[in-house]
């Protein structure tokens, strides 16, 4: 509990961490429909596109130094030496980025679909579905971060993006299924499914990686 | 005494003069194989009732595909036992195969974007199995340059297992792809279970073709892999007697 | 079993089937396409390791 604190406060303090990402997502939800020709049906198609891909970006960004500093200033060697077991401080830290970060998109996400469809059953649908999908990305990006973690440089994380272009395909079809209401629970347990895998696997992962670079 | 024989295979020395031996062998038969199924494939089978003649390219495409995901599936089972016994021959075979594997796939891609032409009136379609190629294809480049990217090698190593045993997500869902979601690409063929799909005359030059195949990309590997291992091993003193 | 599928050598070049299309361009063009990257692949290994192993004598 004290390590969420911990980490909570850390990432409290450092406001362009977390306030950076949000932005940047209100700024590209915004900008979307100034591109487009203002005629309702064509921002039904579209926005959902734009949807997914603004939240793989901006979690992309967000991640991009959720080790960096600490490894610079030797935190990471503390952390990897305490008694609290290695993997639960990486989870945690996880955990408080998907809570300042993935939480608030997520909401502000569904307002905008709320705003540009018309339509409140498909934003109340889309919000758990956003939830778990930002927390997913965090999780894998937050490994692609990892693995290139000394030279501080994105090709870990360009690496680990051709990983989640499935994850993609299957959000694809969720929206397609909440828009004709076929069967939005089964993929909503899909998406469950998928989370509860990266949650328990990545943070174990993550700190074998760390203990690698850390030698 | 099966502890020696197989503890034998983990020496890059060992591992380097056998493959020597046994490389014309397997480079002359599997060429001649892969010749004359291909031969046979393009000019002594019937045509196709629906397809015409295009059908033809199956004989270069099936086997394209079915060897580059069985390269990353052993890519896969190398890096585990790089992780679990920490044998390096094994994670040097991981490295050797993974531009093979990029390869074979951009073969698939090209031979199926080509076939797509004719038969579905495009070259490019965005369902699940192409897209999951795609993305195998993309993960064998990042995989060759993460590990190129890193100066320390021992490091380098276990990234590559890592990262190849997390793509290797991808696997089941270019293989289940076909039947999970209802797709432009057909179903398979070849089954373990049921009858085949294909008619007999056309499935004979098809598995010549995919064995033939499967022996020029081992001779390909083979290859990689001794370029591989001179590279890294570099410093020892048998290298010197084996050039 | 083994009949020739085609008559002549320009018949094979251009493959017409039944319905009168002339897939032949395809077919070609991906059998010309494959050996040449299975052939480049094979020579660009060999010159290395020639290469290298020339370097470490």
């Amino acid at each position: 509990m004290n390590v969420i604190k911990f980490e909570l406060l850390k990432l409290r303090s450092k406001s362009r961490g977390w306030l950076g990402p949000i932005l940047v997502f209100i700024l590209i939800m915004v900008a979307f429909p100034l591109t487009v020709e203002i005629s309702n049906k064509d921002l039904d198609q579209s926005f959902f596109a734009v949807l997914w891909i603004a939240i793989l970006l901006v979690m992309m960004l967000s991640t991009e130094d959720i080790f960096l500093e600490d490894f610079n200033d030797g935190s990471l060697e503390q952390f990897a030496i305490s008694n609290i077991s290695l993997p639960y401080i990486i989870a945690a830290k996880i955990f408080i980025y998907w809570l300042l970060i993935g939480v608030p998109i997520s909401i502000i996400g569904s307002l905008f679909c709320l705003g540009l469809t018309n339509s409140a059953n498909l934003a109340i649908n889309i919000l758990p579905i956003l939830l778990i999908t930002s927390y997913i990305f965090i999780n894998v990006f937050s490994f692609g971060n990892a693995l290139s973690l000394n030279k501080g440089s994105a090709l870990g994380t360009l690496v680990t993006l051709p990983l989640l272009l499935p994850l993609m395909i299957v959000l694809g079809k969720t929206v397609i299924s909440i828009n004709l209401n076929l069967n939005y629970l089964g993929f909503v347990a899909l998406l469950l499914g998928i989370l509860s895998t990266i949650i328990l696997l990545i943070p174990l992962i993550i700190s074998y990686i760390i203990r690698a670079h850390l030698e | 005494m099966i502890k020696k024989f197989i503890h034998q295979f983990a020496s890059p020395k060992t591992y380097i003069y056998q493959v020597d031996r046994a490389y014309s062998y397997i480079f002359y038969i599997s060429l001649v194989l892969y010749l004359v199924s291909i031969f046979w494939g393009l000019f002594l089978t019937p045509e196709d009732f629906v397809q015409g003649n295009s059908y033809r390219i199956i004989y270069l495409h099936v086997p394209a595909s079915f060897i580059s995901q069985s390269l990353y599936i052993a890519m896969a089972i190398a890096s585990a036992i790089f992780l679990i016994w920490k044998v390096k021959l094994s994670v040097y075979l991981v490295r050797s195969i993974a531009p093979i594997g990029a390869i074979t796939t951009f073969i698939a891609l090209i031979s199926g974007s080509i076939w797509g032409i004719p038969t579905w009136g495009t070259w490019w379609a965005w369902d699940a199995r192409i897209v999951s190629t795609l993305i195998l294809f993309i993960m064998y480049l990042g995989l060759i340059s993460l590990h190129d990217s890193f100066s320390n090698h021992e490091k380098a190593d276990k990234f590559l297992s890592i990262l190849v045993l997390v793509g290797s997500v991808n696997i089941p869902i270019i293989k289940m792809s076909v039947e999970w979601w209802s797709t432009l690409h057909q179903p398979a063929s070849i089954t373990i279970s049921d009858k085949p799909a294909i008619d007999l005359v056309m499935l004979y030059p098809l598995f010549g073709s995919i064995v033939g195949f499967a022996g020029l990309v081992t001779c390909l590997v083979i290859l990689s892999s001794k370029l591989q291992i001179l590279r890294r091993e570099r410093n020892k003193s048998w290298i010197k007697n084996y050039v | 079993m083994f009949n020739f599928a085609f008559n002549s050598l320009s018949e094979a070049f251009l493959m017409q089937s039944q319905n009168g299309q002339n897939h032949g361009f395809f077919v070609w063009s991906v059998v010309v396409i494959v050996f040449l990257c299975i052939l480049s692949t094979f020579i660009f290994y060999k010159i290395n390791i020639k290469k290298l192993s020339k370097k470490l004598k």
